[in-house]
C-alpha cells in the first residue's frame, strides 16, 4: 500500500469512513456465527447478505484508506487562506502516469510528488499506469484521469503516438498535461521535467573515452527502443565515435526485471570476456554490473559505469567497483510536475511552466559517501532528516553558457 | 442503473420469467408451436444462464462505482471502459472456444503482440493494407495450427506448448519490432473500421461474440466442441473428429487474438512490443472464467465471457477512476475479483434454489 497517503478529514470521507468503522464488528460477529455451519444449505440467506453487506463496507473502507487521492490533505492544515502568500484553492487533484509503477527507480519520484503536494496543501496525486510498459494501459489510465475530471496529468511518454489524442483530449478540457522523466517528439506537453537523454548519454559517453579507449564495450539495456533509454545509448555511441572510435561498443537487452537484468550481464560478460569496459544506461542494468563486479572479483579488472543511484550502485562506486554513476534526480521529476502543475493552475496560465533538466551529476568515489549514508527520501531511501551540508563544497563544473 | 450502458446491448434475459422457466427445463428442441418454442428457448436459457448472475455483479459493481467515485456516469468513461474490455473480450471469445473443449491457449497474449508487427511486414514489403491485414491473420492462424498440431499429432499437453509458443512469440515480437514502437497506420476507411473510429474496436467485439456464441451453441462444430472438452473418450467413439475439432479452435483462438491485437495498437495509434502479452492473456482467461466457462472443459458461453471481462473492466476503470495508486491496485483488483466470484456463486445458488 501506498506510503504516501493523505490524511482523510472532508466531510464525505469522514462519513464513509465513520460508517465503516461502524460496521466491521457485525461482520466479524456474523462470520463468527457463521462458520461452524458447514455445507452451503446449512448458510441461512439472511445471514449470507449480512456477510456479504459486511464485505462490501470492509471493501469500501479499504478503498477509502487506499485512494489518497480522493481524500488525502496535509495534516493540520487548517482552512484558510491558501499556502504562504497565495490565494486558497480547491482541493487539486493530479495524476501520474507513468510506465514502470512498481520499479523502484521512481522511489524517490514518489517522495517527490507527495512532498510538494503536501507543501501545497494538496492530496497526495495518484500514482497509475502501466507496470510493465504497456502503453494501451497507460493510455487508458490516462483517459481515466481525464473523466474523472483531474485537475494536472503528469505523464511519462515512452510512446511517440499513444499518448497524443488523450493529452488533446486533456487540454480541450482545461486539464494541462506535463511530460516527466521521458518525453517524445511530437506529443503536446506543456514541458518536460527529467533529463535530458541524448545529452546525459554523449556525456557518458565522454566520461567512458577517458578510461577506455580501444576494444570492446559492453553496455546494458533495458528497454532497445524505449523512449527513456534508447536515447542514452545513441549519445553514448556519439561521444564514442567523436572521442575514441577505436571502441567497439556491444548492446546487451537486459529486459526490464532485475533478476533478469543481472543473468543477462552475467552472460554476456562470460560470452565477452575480453571486454574491457561494462556500462549501461538504465538504473536495473547498473546496478546489475555493479553485483557482477563484486561476485567475480573484477574491481579493477574492468571499467564500469551507468546511471542512476539504486543501492547496489551506489555501494558500487563507494567500493570502487564501478567508476561513476549518473543521477538524474528522480526525486526533482515528481516534485516539480506538481508545482509546476499548481503554479500553472493557479496563475490561470501566466507561470507558464520551463523546460527543465533535472540533471547530469556524476557520483564518483569522492561524493558516494553522502548517498550511501544519508539513506534520504531524495534517493529513495527512509530517512527526512536534515542531511548537514559539508562544510567546503567541491567547486561545480565551470558554466558553459555561450553569450 | 446507467452505469453499464456498454453491456445493455448483451443479451440479459428478463429475470422477471422463472416459472415458465421451471416449466420448460424439459428440453424440446423442435417444438410444435412456435411460440412454445421460443418460451422454451428463453426458458432454457434462464435456467442454464450463469451469465445472468454475472450480469447482476456487473451491475452491483457498476452502480458502487456510480456512486463512491465522481465521473463514472459519463459517456466519456464508459468508452474508456470499452476500451478496456475490447482487447480481453475479443481475446476471451477464443479462449472460451479452447477451455470449453478441454484446452488452453497461453501463446494468445503473444499472437496479440505479434500481430500488429506481422502487418508492418507486409505493408513494410508494399503490399496495402487490407492484404496485409489479411496475411497478417493468415500468419496467426497458422501459429494457432502448429499449436493444434503439435498437440494432437504428439499428444503434448496444450498448456505446454502454447507456454512454450508464447515464449517463442515473444521474442518474435522484440525482433519483429526491433524492440521498438512504431507508429501505426491512422489514416484511412480501413483504418477507421478496424479500431480508430470511437466505438469500432468494441463493436467488433460484440460482434465476434455474436458470432462466436452462435458457433458455440448451435452449429454441430460447436455442439461437437462441448462434446470433446466434457467427453473426449465419448465423443470419439461417436465419430466425431476430435483432433480436426481442437485444432479448428486453435485456429480461432489464435487468430482472434491476432485480430484483437491489430485493432487494440490501431486504435492506440501505436504498435508497442509491450502490449499485450501474458497480462491480456491471463485478463481474457479470467474473464472466460469469471463467465462460467469451466477451466477443466466442457462447459461454458462467450456471452459469459463478455460479461466477465466487462465486470473486470468495470473494476479496473472504477478502481483508477477512484484514484487508487499503483502498488494498492492489485490488492485491491485481487479483492474484487474474488469477492464478485463469491458473489456471482452465491446469487447462481440462490437462482438454482428459486428455478426449483
Amino acid at each position: 500500500m501506498s506510503a504516501y497517503q493523505g490524511r482523510a478529514d472532508d466531510g464525505r470521507t469522514a462519513g464513509r469512513r465513520g460508517r465503516a468503522g461502524e460496521r466491521p464488528p457485525v461482520t466479524a460477529a456474523d462470520e463468527g456465527g457463521g462458520a461452524p455451519e458447514a455445507g452451503p444449505r446449512a448458510v441461512d440467506r439472511r445471514k449470507a447478505l449480512a456477510w456479504l453487506g459486511g464485505g462490501t463496507v470492509a471493501a469500501s473502507a479499504l478503498l477509502s484508506a487506499c485512494s489518497s487521492s480522493a481524500n488525502g490533505n496535509t495534516p493540520g492544515q487548517s482552512v484558510k487562506g491558501g499556502v504562504g502568500n497565495f490565494p486558497s484553492t480547491p482541493k487539486w487533484k493530479f495524476v501520474f502516469v507513468n510506465h514502470v509503477t512498481t520499479n523502484s527507480f521512481f522511489t524517490p519520484t514518489r517522495s517527490g510528488l507527495a512532498d510538494a503536494a503536501a507543501m501545497l496543501g494538496l492530496p497526495t496525486p495518484q500514482w497509475t499506469g502501466s507496470e510493465t510498459g504497456d502503453v494501451s494501459q497507460m493510455a487508458n489510465a490516462m483517459q481515466t484521469a481525464i473523466n474523472s475530471g483531474a485537475h494536472g496529468i503528469a505523464i511519462a511518454l515512452t510512446d511517440n503516438n499513444a499518448f497524443v489524442g488523450p493529452t488533446k483530449t486533456a487540454f480541450a478540457k482545461g486539464i494541462p498535461v506535463i511530460a516527466y522523466n521521458a518525453t517524445a517528439p511530437g506529443n503536446y506537453p506543456l514541458t518536460y521535467v527529467g533529463q535530458d537523454l541524448y545529452q546525459s548519454g554523449y556525456q557518458m559517453g565522454l566520461r567512458i573515452a577517458q578510461n577506455v579507449t580501444s576494444g570492446q564495450i559492453l553496455v546494458g539495456i533495458s528497454q532497445p527502443g524505449g523512449n527513456n533509454v534508447q536515447p542514452r545509448l545513441d549519445g553514448l555511441k556519439a561521444a564514442l565515435k567523436a572521442k575514441a572510435p577505436a571502441v567497439t561498443v556491444t548492446s546487451i537487452n537486459t529486459g526490464a526485471a532485475q533478476a533478469g537484468e543481472l543473468n543477462a550481464m552475467t552472460a554476456a560478460y562470460s560470452g565477452h570476456s575480453g571486454a574491457k569496459g561494462l556500462y549501461a544506461v538504465d538504473a536495473g542494468s547498473t546496478a546489475a554490473i555493479a553485483q557482477l563486479i563484486k561476485s567475480r572479483n573484477l574491481t579493477g579488472k574492468v571499467h564500469a559505469g551507468g546511471f542512476d543511484t539504486l543501492t547496489d550502485t551506489i555501494e558500487g562506486v563507494k567500493s570502487g567497483a564501478l567508476d561513476f554513476t549518473i543521477d538524474q534526480s528522480a526525486y526533482l521529476q515528481g516534485f516539480l510536475p506538481v508545482l509546476y502543475l499548481y503554479m500553472y493552475r493557479l496563475s490561470g496560465t501566466l507561470v507558464a511552466p520551463p523546460e527543465t533538466d533535472t540533471g547530469l551529476t556524476f557520483v564518483t568515489k569522492d561524493n558516494a559517501g553522502t548517498y550511501a549514508s544519508a539513506n534520504s527520501v531524495f534517493e529513495g531511501g527512509s530517512s527526512r532528516s536534515l542531511i548537514n551540508l559539508p562544510s567546503s563544497l567541491t567547486l561545480p563544473p565551470a558554466s558553459t553558457v555561450q553569450l | 442503473m446507467s452505469g453499464n450502458t456498454p453491456a445493455s446491448t448483451s443479451p440479459s434475459p428478463s429475470p422477471a420469467s422463472s416459472p415458465p422457466a421451471a416449466e420448460a427445463a424439459a428440453p424440446s428442441p423442435s417444438g410444435p408451436g412456435r411460440g412454445r418454442g421460443l418460451a422454451a428457448a428463453v426458458g432454457r436459457g434462464l435456467i442454464r444462464r450463469r451469465e445472468l448472475s454475472i450480469f447482476v455483479v456487473c451491475v452491483a459493481a457498476a452502480i458502487y462505482f456510480a456512486v463512491t467515485g465522481s465521473g463514472f456516469t459519463t459517456g466519456e468513461n464508459y468508452h474508456t471502459i470499452a476500451q478496456y474490455v475490447a482487447p480481453w473480450i475479443i481475446v476471451a471469445a477464443g479462449e472460451v472456444m479452447l477451455l470449453v473443449c478441454g484446452q488452453i491457449d497461453l501463446s494468445a497474449g503473444f499472437v496479440f503482440t505479434l500481430a500488429p508487427f506481422l502487418v508492418t511486414t507486409f505493408t513494410g514489403d508494399g503490399l496495402p493494407l487490407f492484404p496485409a491485414v489479411v496475411c497478417g491473420l493468415l500468419l496467426c492462424a497458422a501459429i494457432g495450427l502448429v499449436n493444434g498440431l503439435i498437440h494432437t499429432l504428439f499428444n503434448l499437453a496444450s498448456f505446454i506448448v502454447t507456454l512454450g509458443m508464447a515464449f517463442f512469440l515473444e521474442g518474435m515480437s522484440l525482433i519483429a519490432s526491433n524492440a521498438q514502437p512504431v507508429s501505426a497506420p491512422a489514416s484511412g476507411w480501413l483504418v477507421s473500421v478496424l479500431g480508430k473510429s470511437r466505438w469500432s474496436e468494441l463493436i467488433w467485439a460484440l460482434v465476434i461474440v455474436a458470432v462466436m456464441q452462435v458457433v458455440l451453441s448451435s452449429t454441430r462444430f460447436g455442439i461437437g466442441t462441448q462434446a470433446v472438452g466434457s467427453n473426449p473418450v465419448g465423443a470419439a467413439e461417436s465419430g466425431i473428429r476430435t483432433n480436426r475439432i481442437k485444432n479448428v479452435n486453435f485456429v480461432v483462438a489464435s487468430t482472434l487474438a491476432g485480430f484483437g491485437g491489430i485493432l487494440d495498437g490501431i486504435r492506440v495509434g501505436s504498435f508497442d512490443p509491450t502490449n499485450g502479452g501474458n497480462e491480456t492473456m491471463f485478463l481474457a482467461v479470467a474473464s472466460a472464467v469469471i463467465g462460467g466457462t469451466a477451466l477443466l472443459g466442457g462447459s461454458g458461453t462467450v456471452v459469459g465471457a463478455l460479461l466477465g471481462a466487462l465486470l473486470l473492466g468495470i473494476v479496473y476503470d472504477g478502481f483508477n477512476l477512484t484514484g487508487v495508486n499503483a502498488n494498492a491496485f492489485d490488492v485491491v483488483l485481487g479483492i474484487a475479483i474474488v469477492a464478485a466470484m463469491l458473489l456471482n456463486v452465491y446469487l447462481s445458488v440462490l437462482r438454482k434454489r428459486a428455478s426449483r
